[in-house]
């Protein structure tokens, strides 16, 4: 799974700081989210939509691996 | 009540039990506990003079109930990842402790008869022994998944 989250947060100007408290996570999990090591959960990911007001499979896309 | 209510009102309660979390502060209470029976286990060793047996069980017991106050304490910012990553610890300690079990002994039993000549007998670990290994295990595992996440 890749995903361009650091995009969209930089269009918000937000940081990873910012963006774990809106959806309530820690700083690391953005980080890690972001670094494509952890594919959250579709409660997360919902959360994330509507922070950033865009359907998830806009900022969330599968890889060929996948 | 039918059967459906039934088993959702199982499955509701079930799931809050495995969901059950010890608050964070209770990490520190914890390794509190755990400090004080390793400081009961060096006076039981080097300053009691009797054998004092159910001391040593009871620093036992009360060393194991550290660890797991400290194994079941949430995180400071507890989310899915960090839940997620200690289901992991769990598993990797779960199957690192069954290795344990299984090979130690043998490891003992052959280094002793290879040291000297008539070493120990084979013996298989206590429960102690291998519930301290797993809490280790896991409180190390998760502490280091942590930090690479």
């Amino acid at each position: 799974m890749e995903n361009t989250i650091k995009v969209e947060r930089a269009i918000l100007s937000l940081t990873q700081d910012d963006l774990a408290k809106r959806i309530g996570v820690s700083r690391q999990t953005i980080n890690s989210i972001e670094a494509n090591r952890y594919v959250p959960s579709t409660v997360l990911a919902l959360k994330l939509s509507e922070v950033f007001s865009k359907p998830v499979n806009h900022f969330f896309k599968l890889s060929e691996t996948d | 009540m039918d059967s459906k209510k039934f088993l959702d009102c199982e499955r509701k309660r079930f799931n809050k039990f495995i969901k059950f979390r010890l608050p964070h502060t209770f990490f520190n209470i914890g390794i509190a506990i755990a400090a004080l029976a390793i400081v009961a286990m060096f006076i039981r060793a080097f300053l009691i003079e009797s054998d004092a047996e159910w001391l040593k069980s009871i620093t036992k017991q009360v060393l194991l109930l550290g660890m797991l106050v400290m194994s079941i304490s949430k995180d400071k910012e507890e989310d899915e990842m960090t839940i997620a990553l200690r289901a992991q610890s769990y598993a990797i300690a779960f199957v690192v402790g069954v290795l344990y079990a299984i090979v130690l002994p043998y490891v003992e039993f052959g280094v002793s008869n290879m040291v000297h000549a008539g070493g120990e007998s084979f013996k298989t670990l206590g429960d102690f022994q291998v519930l301290i290994f797993m809490l280790m295990i896991q409180l190390m595992i998760y502490h280091n998944l942590k930090r690479y996440r």
